[in-house]
């Protein structure tokens, strides 16, 4: 052997890389705060390179534009109002996400959940209320289900990829959407018949949804029936056969074949609840607008597989980070009516920046760094080892 | 000793995975031309030091010395470089590449002396001008060779396996070097890895567990290897948990217990007793157990089971055998015969093509996994990768334990009870009738229950966790956090537990140190002795012979004819596996006498 080939060798690494378990939930929150103050901290440089008032910006846009607006309780209904979708398509997505079935058709899903229901809307607006909103979820959430199907039954009987088909199937809802937002005729029962223009119509009363008024504050049921399915969901993967049934499939096929589970029927079934979630949004969303429009999703698809994954798909862990996503494009909106400069698109400059640095910050939670000749002292181990007897 | 040059010498190695020490404060070494065998029970850290030797763990601490250098390893390459060569457990080929294209994918550029040559170019002073200028010329056709050479070899020629085949001539290896390795049996696999090893100029070998998926006469012929190695001047760590081989091929033995270094023993001077000891830190009695049982009427029958493997070729072909209650049959073959297939059929998990299973006389033939895990017969497989199937990795030990009885859980609501009264009356008849059916309903209803009582398999999963001696942090803990042995238990703990009738258990004991080995072996025997009827597919011939009651042999998915374990010997056995002793020509050989089937059929 070459002498120098051994002294190649002869240095450790300047950085490596050690695995760590065994971390602190506070230090972990801790983690998480400080990237995000990070991520914030970036923004307000830019910020103040384009010449906004950082505070005032972040002000308004942390308060979701409460502090100092004349509608303070309008401000919170709007905020409620965008951030129910975003819950209820999560948790839908996650749900198959659970099952490692890469359910990327939310926007899809739930514009087909809009489109049926507003048909009905449209179709018996005579229709008793409580009945015709019922129909009109169900048969949003049906809709929308059966359409996630279509990509669940070719995976079971031909194994084909669910991320493309059901990537592609949001592109055939979101024009067809869009063909019915511009295409007048007899038939389309969509559009307003009084305009000369194309624009969708008015729901009839029947057809919107209701509210709990609360003094000043009307408070949306569908806020309600979010927590409810966050509460539903974390019960139906810990308490129920069928939530077991979904992880065992997520976790080995395999197993779950020997344990006699019937794999197919179990990822059918939950694909179909997950896009009957993501439709059943799409059906809340319409009916508390009271219309249909082609920007009916908001991009929630695309948001709520982001936010899925930061909330480690965990339901409650959902339920505050769309809230806290929620924060910010809710905050940059309101935020950017009172500078000309920065438009609501800032949001997702943010959300981006925050991402990166929460992925990162992942990162160091799982791997200690290690700098050479600054390894850690054993010392440390025998702290550990105290505090843990 | 001290002047003595060691091989590898490894001082204080510590190494940590975030709370879990692997191995603290190691000393361990190797001396020039030795075979040295690690011996230590599963999760005792001996894979994890040879990972740090290979560069894919780095050490926490502790120094590394290769040849009286002091090194750092920070990767395979450069561990190669070091003339350190690895041969893993699972190996690491390419399935659908030929053997010479594997072999040659990891091969350095070939150097034919290159760099010699342009160290020899080297200038004097005082040269004129045209020596300088035709010796510059020269310098640059030694690197265009050079660089030519390198790229040549990145590209596959043809005449690759005359070249590849010569080189394994050359070590005294037989394999053919067109053969895919997906094609090649374990042995044939292993050969590839060694050559590729030994081509890399690979000074000091490492085998992880080479002989786990071996049959008597492939690990005769690797040792063989082995020793011709070793008088070429070659170092070898050899990692194995066969006392026998230990004995027969290793010069000195070094012992690990739980991550930590205890001793290092010449082998001659040793016996196998003393080893076990000293691996498992007490005393540990070495007899397997065969209790005697009454045995009970055939459980498990097969007539001319029929399978096929997933490319379609019979895996299991016109097999005949029967399981009685209280019972070990022991199932020999080699490797890949058709001990997947049988056990999947059994377990309803693969078609069958043709042929009877009859469980206590009712063919279960067609029936769906949970019909027949109902019935109680339980399978279990450990594959080589031990996670594959029958758990799921990454849910709690608990979640595993209901894997196979989630669905019991029901609601408790009474069935209607008919009162006694008078039969032949109408109204009696019509409320017989109502009970009847509320009944149905009410199992129905019961079964639909959607709840799982994870409260239950918590209990199992702690009482298992308790009676088997699982380490574990907690229930909670996800299965793939556990070291292979307790991954092990943990399936046949809970296969035990659904209280099974028929138990088919193939490798049960794969990978398994001596002391977890044992565990499982009186696992068995105390369901045998309830009564049980097991089916035992195993590897090591020895355990067979003094576990089972009677052997059936596998050869190419025939059967090969089913021998008492007591009448029978090793080398009976080996030529049976090899197909050349065929006993399945005797009168009705897997018949039963007493067979429920024929009963069924003519009374």
């Amino acid at each position: 052997m070459a002498k120098s080939d051994i002294t190649a060798a002869k240095k450790a690494p300047f950085v490596r890389f050690v695995k760590r378990e065994g971390m602190k939930k506070r230090t972990v929150a801790l983690y998480y705060i400080c990237a995000v103050a990070a991520a914030l901290l970036i923004g307000a440089v830019i910020l103040a390179c384009i010449g906004v008032n950082v505070f005032d910006y972040f002000g308004k846009m942390l308060t979701v534009g409460i502090a100092g607006s004349a509608l303070p309780l309008r401000q919170i209904e709007n905020y409620l109002n965008s951030f129910v979708p975003l819950v209820i398509t999560t948790i839908g997505l996650s749900l198959a996400f659970k099952m490692k079935f890469w359910n990327i058709g939310g926007e899809g899903q739930f514009i087909v959940g809009a489109i049926v229901s507003s048909a009905i809307a449209f179709g018996c607006p005579d229709l008793p209320a409580w009945f015709l909103l019922l129909l009109m979820f169900f048969g949003g959430g049906i809709c929308a289900g059966l359409y996630g199907l279509i990509t669940a039954i070719f995976k079971v009987k031909f194994g084909t990829s669910e991320t493309l088909l059901t990537l592609m199937l949001n592109y055939v809802a979101l024009y067809f959407l869009a063909f019915l937002g511009n295409t007048q005729g007899e038939w389309n029962i969509f559009l307003n018949p009084e305009s000369v223009r194309p624009i969708f119509g008015k729901f009839g009363e029947n057809a919107v949804m209701p509210v709990i008024p609360l003094g000043g504050f009307s408070l949306n049921i569908t806020v309600i029936v979010a927590i409810l399915i966050v509460v539903l969901v974390w019960l139906y993967y810990g308490k129920t056969k069928h939530g077991y049934e979904l992880l065992v499939v997520g976790d080995s096929p395999n197993t779950a074949r020997y344990a006699g589970m019937n794999v197919g029927k179990i990822i059918l079934r939950t694909v179909f609840f997950s896009a009957f979630l993501v439709g059943l949004a799409g059906a809340f969303r319409v009916s508390s607008m009271g219309t249909l429009s082609e920007s009916v999703t908001n991009d929630v698809g695309w948001t709520g597989v982001v936010v899925a994954w930061l909330a480690k798909l965990n339901p409650f862990g959902i339920l505050l980070v769309s809230a806290l996503i929620n924060v910010l494009q809710i905050g940059s909106q309101a935020a950017a009516t009172s500078y000309m400069q920065i438009d609501a698109n800032f949001a997702d400059l943010l959300q981006g920046i925050i991402l990166f640095i929460v992925l990162a910050c992942d990162f160091f939670i799982r791997f200690r760094v290690i700098i050479r000749g600054r390894e850690e002292k054993p010392k440390n181990e025998g702290k550990a080892e105290k505090e843990e007897g | 000793m001290s002047n003595e040059t060691y091989a590898i010498q490894l001082n204080n190695i510590t190494k940590t995975f975030g709370s879990v020490v692997a191995n603290k404060n190691v000393n361990l070494s190797l001396k020039q031309g030795e075979i040295l065998a690690l011996l230590g029970e599963n999760g005792s850290g001996k894979t994890t030091l040879m990972n740090m030797l290979s560069g894919i763990y780095q050490p926490d601490a502790g120094s590394i010395t290769v040849n009286g250098e002091p090194v750092f390893i920070h990767s395979p390459e450069d561990s190669k470089r070091l003339g350190i060569g690895m041969i893993h457990q699972h190996f690491k080929l390419v399935d659908v590449y030929s053997a010479a294209d594997n072999i040659w994918m990891g091969m350095p550029a070939v150097k034919y002396g290159l760099k010699e040559k342009l160290s020899a170019e080297k200038g004097n002073a005082g040269e004129t001008f045209s020596v300088k200028s035709k010796r510059f010329f020269k310098k640059a056709g030694i690197v265009f060779r050079a660089a030519f050479f390198r790229i040549s070899n990145a590209f596959l020629k043809k005449k690759r396996y005359a070249e590849i085949g010569e080189i394994c001539k050359r070590f005294g290896f037989e394999i053919d070097p067109a053969k895919k390795v997906y094609n090649m049996a374990v042995s044939e696999k292993q050969t590839v890895e060694i050559v590729k090893v030994l081509l890399f100029g690979a000074k000091i070998i490492i085998l992880d567990e080479p002989t786990a998926v071996l049959t008597v006469q492939e690990i005769e012929k690797l040792f063989a290897v082995l020793r011709r190695m070793k008088e070429e001047g070659h170092s070898v760590i050899i990692i194995t948990h066969k006392l026998n081989e230990v004995k027969a091929i290793s010069d000195r033995v070094a012992i690990m217990r739980k991550g930590e270094y205890i001793t290092t023993v010449n082998t001659a001077e040793t016996t196998e007793q003393e080893l076990t000891d000293l691996m498992v830190g007490r005393k540990v009695d070495l007899n397997i157990e065969r209790p005697v049982t009454d045995f009970d009427r055939p459980l498990l029958e097969i007539r001319d089971l029929t399978v096929k493997n997933d490319e379609g070729a019979n895996a299991i072909d016109g097999v005949n055998f029967y399981i009685r209650g209280g019972e070990i049959l022991g199932v020999a073959g080699i490797a890949g015969c058709g001990q997947k297939e049988l056990c999947e059929a059994i377990a309803g998990l693969r078609k069958i093509e043709s042929g009877v299973i009859a469980h206590k006389g009712e063919n279960i033939v067609g029936l769906s996994p949970d019909k027949i895990i109902e019935k109680g017969i339980s399978m279990s497989f450990i594959p080589e990768d031990r996670l594959g199937m029958g758990l799921a990795p990454s849910m709690s030990v608990t979640d595993n334990m209901m894997l196979k009885n989630y669905r019991e859980r029901k609601y408790r609501v009474p069935f209607l009870k008919l009162k006694e009264g008078n039969e032949g009356k109408k109204s009696f008849r019509l409320k017989r009738g109502f009970v009847g059916f509320a009944n149905k309903a009410i199992a129905a209803f019961n079964a639909s229950c959607p709840i799982v009582d994870r409260k239950k398999a918590r209990a199992s999963a702690e009482q298992i966790i308790r009676d088997l001696e699982i380490v574990t942090p907690s229930s909670e803990t996800p299965v793939r956090r556990l070291s292979g042995g307790n991954v092990q238990k943990v399936l046949l703990g809970r296969e035990m537990l659904t209280q099974p009738n028929v138990v088919v258990t193939a490798y049960p004991v794969r990978g398994l140190d001596i002391n977890s080995s044992y565990a499982i072996y009186r696992i068995l025997n105390e369901q045998k002795q309830n009564g049980v009827g097991i089916l035992f597919v195993g590897e090591d011939l020895d355990v067979l012979l003094a576990l089972c009651d009677k052997i059936m042999v596998l050869c190419h998915g025939k059967l090969m004819g089913v021998v008492h374990a007591h009448k029978t010997s090793k080398e009976q056995l080996g030529l049976m596996m090899t197909g050349s002793l065929d006993l399945s020509g005797e009168a009705k050989m897997g018949f039963a006498k007493d067979s429920v089937l024929e009963e069924a059929q003519h009374g």
